[in-house]
């Protein structure tokens, strides 16, 4: 098989500043073929891609193509020999013609010094031509469909006479009858001999396009194949790894009466007919793929975003929340996640972040009271082990885990009875992720009703009560914790579970 | 500002404190310092500099500029601009002596003037807020527009005061202090107050640092923005009134005339971030200072008047300079 390869990586290492992110890897890709590439996040893809499109440098190993060693040194002799890379987000200006695009950076000029605008058309529609498809190369590019957009960037890459184009989920992008559209024009680039590297998540995808996969986890090749040879569920399998029984957190007590119940939850685009009930000292955990809408559900919840229809209810009570301060007053808190773009306000103090969306607490006479602030303040610090030596001073100079500490602490302050913590590990070390799953838990168990969402299956396992798997704006499986596996919510996660509402949980 | 909680722990690592303490108060103050350093050198250069008539001249020349500074501050720090202020400046100026003519009476003619001044910032306001519109083309058209009133208004003229009893309110003094000084120090201690002491002031800093997040603190970002507008709008109002009352008189045409670029030019020369977040009022105050010092020092000088601006820009962009080492 190696002899007929297109491309062929050998025993490929790399680390950064000593941490092996790959060991040993290998991967062949045949001239005209899709293969896809799976893992999870952090099992080295995206470095492994990086290698071959000269961003990186490998420390160990080779690159053959065509049977011949090539030293990819940077992005520019990649394209050189013919690798091509499109990338999750759209890369496309859309201010600009659909010839302007293809062309950026590549224009064609007379003698003069003039852009040969009639050539470049006509080049433009040779490639799209080539695809089967008719499309005026003088059209501007924000008026195309997001399919077609990726059309613009494929041409781009077939100008520069691409033999190899590595796609990182480029469908993520791209609304359900698009993506059929857009195999469409993955299996004409096939048939042109073009060998396709397909980064997804999204099995069902690769069932229906890929010839091949190779899993990588943690850095290493955990198995290659045909497609058609194994099924699905070896391949999951292998994405997770073995079944990985870590202490969970969870704890079996007393459950109050239901606390918030969301009713037919829609927002255009964003999330479809979302239902479910959260009871006091409950943990739900909602977990799915990226733009599965589990955030927008949420921040629409918190009044954040207002344009949803549906009922969402506190205490059997039926409130209308279109804005933050609302669902304050309604008792719901949030703790979103990105925390530097979101969260923390950094050019705040420790202090002053801690007291943000509570400051009635701390107002004497209607004037801030410092002391007051740093009294409630040590109160938390020891309460949550934050390391901080001066509250005074700006947040952004601790550490993630210590930030979103102050956080929790910020929303233990409000003192709501219904808490979002939206990926509250998020680029945090796991002593203090440890941590912040025992606060969680123990605000539970003071009768609080938690909701956790985050993008590891195996967090929200370890410490939720109810698991709702989305994916594409949907609640597509209720779970029960203690009856479920990551394998079985990756599988509804990434919809290879067959379609349909799915629950056991009556 | 002290910490009783935490003084033990300082005695322990004390020196790697220390230098970070003098490193803060470098970055927090180094506007007072760069002030003392002009004043200095300004006493020994002119000896008629340090007189304090001449002293008390400075703080009277800067004093309206010095309030707008302040609003200018808060919008600032809040992540905005206002370009208005001069035209607003002129228009509550004219709204303020065509009252007074009208009804003789002061009270009425300074009621007047605020609400102008602060039904104005308080349409700036809701242009940014609810219409979402960037503050400085909202500000831009209405630094235009109010202009344009004013001159319509007055028909291009100056509008003089028919009540004598009007010009006391700039023009008395308290032993060497006049008036419009003391409402200009009165002023700075309300906003430090405001901006420091009050949860409006939190909620400024916390919007101009980081809007999305103070949304979802639940603060409620349109109104706090609005009412930051109006309150510039406000302390325009005050500036108006003193403008007015000093001359007697007020100019549809050049009165408030590129004060939105002084202002500006003091509240970031005071240290405060143009894109919001940080920022002093003492700063601002020290700003409006530096700058009053400078065409103190270039008049006393003979200085051409045509040299003042180059001066002026070359401070302003030597204080940004500074301040970009963080």
């Amino acid at each position: 098989m190696t002899n007929s390869s297109f491309l062929t990586m050998n025993h490929i290492e790399k680390s950064f500043s000593g941490v092996p992110v790959l060991k040993d890897v290998s991967l062949h890709v045949a001239e005209g073929e899709i293969h896809a590439l799976l893992g999870e996040n952090g099992a080295g893809k995206s470095t492994l891609m990086n290698i071959l499109g000269g961003i990186h440098r490998s420390e160990k190993g080779s690159i053959f193509m065509s049977g011949q060693e090539v030293k990819i040194t940077d992005p520019r002799t990649a394209q050189q020999y013919g690798i091509s890379f499109i990338h999750q987000e759209l890369n496309v200006v859309s201010d600009l013609k659909v010839y302007e695009n293809i062309f950026l950076g590549t224009e064609l000029c007379n003698k003069f010094g003039f852009l040969e605008v009639e050539e470049m058309c006509k080049q433009t529609s040779a490639i799209t031509a080539q695809l089967g498809v008719t499309i005026n190369p003088k059209e501007y590019v924000r008026n195309l469909d997001a399919s077609y957009k990726q059309l613009v960037e494929i041409s781009r890459a077939l100008l520069h006479n691409a033999k190899l184009i590595i796609m990182d989920e480029p469908t993520s992008a791209l609304a359900e009858h698009e993506v059929e559209q857009y195999f469409i024009l993955m299996k004409k680039l096939k048939a042109s001999g073009v060998s396709i590297i397909y980064i997804s998540h999204k099995l069902n995808e690769i069932k229906q396009i890929c010839d091949r996969y190779t899993v990588l986890r943690d850095g290493e090749v955990v198995g290659t194949g045909l497609i058609q040879e194994d099924n699905l569920n070896t391949i999951t399998k292998l994405m997770v790894g073995k079944p990985i029984i870590e202490d969970r957190y969870m704890h079996t007590h007393e459950l109050g009466p239901v606390i918030l119940e969301v009713e037919n939850l829609t927002s255009d685009g964003l999330f479809t007919d979302v239902n479910f009930k959260v009871r006091k000292g409950e943990i739900h955990g909602f977990t799915g793929l990226a733009g599965d809408g589990r955030t927008e559900l949420f921040e629409s919840i918190f009044g954040y975003r207002k344009k949803y229809t549906g009922n969402i209810k506190v205490n059997q009570k039926k409130l209308k929340i279109d804005h933050p301060k609302k669902a304050l007053n309604a008792r719901i808190g949030f703790v979103p996640k990105d925390r530097k773009e979101t969260a923390i306000i950094k050019d705040l103090s420790v202090l002053h972040n801690m007291s943000l969306a509570s400051i009635s607490h701390f107002e004497k006479y209607g004037f801030i009271n410092n002391q007051l602030e740093e009294a409630q303040f040590e109160t938390y610090k020891q309460q949550l082990n934050i390391k901080v030596h001066d509250p005074d001073i700006t947040i952004d100079k601790l550490s993630g885990g210590n930030q979103q500490k102050v956080m929790i602490a910020k929303w233990l302050e409000v003192d709501t009875d219904i808490l979002i913590f939206d990926n509250p590990t998020q680029g945090i070390d796991v002593g203090a992720k440890r941590e912040i799953y025992q606060h969680i838990v123990a605000l539970a168990k003071k009768g609080k009703g938690i909701i956790i969402l985050s993008s590891e299956a195996s967090e929200i396992l370890k410490i939720s009560h109810s698991i709702h798997v989305m994916a594409q704006g949907k609640i597509v499986a209720q779970l029960k914790a203690e009856k479920t596996s990551e394998a079985q919510i990756m599988r509804y996660a990434t919809g290879s579970y067959g379609e349909g509402v799915t629950s056991d949980q009556s | 500002m002290t910490n009783h909680n935490f003084k033990d722990q300082r005695l322990t690592i004390k020196k790697p404190v220390f230098k970070a303490r003098l490193s803060w108060l470098w970055s927090e103050y180094s506007v007072i310092l760069a002030f003392i350093i002009i004043f200095i050198l300004s006493s020994f250069i002119s000896p008629r500099f340090f007189d304090i008539q001449n002293q008390f001249n400075i703080l009277m020349q800067v004093s309206i500029i010095g309030i707008i500074a302040l609003g200018m501050t808060v919008v600032m720090i809040s992540g905005g601009i206002d370009l208005s202020v001069g035209s607003v400046l002129a228009l509550t100026g004219i709204m303020t002596v065509i009252t007074l003519n009208a009804t003789g009476s002061i009270f009425i003619a300074i009621i007047v003037a605020f609400a102008v001044g602060t039904f104005l910032g308080l349409l700036n306001g809701l242009m940014i807020a609810k219409g979402k519109i960037a503050s400085f083309i909202a500000t831009l058209g209405m630094m235009a527009a109010a202009r344009s009133i004013a001159l319509y208004i007055a028909n291009g003229g100056s509008i003089s005061g028919e009540v004598p009893a009007f010009t006391t309110i700039a023009n008395s003094k308290i032993w060497m202090i006049q008036y419009p000084i003391l409402f200009f120090l009165l002023m700075t201690f309300l906003v430090y107050i405001l901006m420091h002491k009050t949860r409006f002031g939190r909620y400024v800093y916390a919007i101009g640092s980081n809007e999305k997040a103070a949304l979802l603190s639940a603060i409620r970002v349109d109104r706090v923005k609005i009412g930051v507008y109006s309150l510039a709008g406000f302390l325009v109002s005050v500036a108006a009134i003193i403008e007015t009352s000093r001359l007697n008189s007020i100019s549809s045409s050049s009165s408030g005339m590129s004060y939105e670029l002084d202002a500006i030019a003091a509240v970031i020369i005071g240290g405060t971030r143009m894109t919001g977040g940080r920022g002093k009022v003492i700063g601002t105050f020290f700003g409006v200072l530096i700058l009053g010092v400078i065409n103190n020092m270039m008049n006393l000088m003979d200085v051409s008047s045509y040299l003042q601006g180059f001066v002026k820009g070359l401070i302003i962009i030597i204080a940004v300079l500074f301040q970009k080492r963080e």
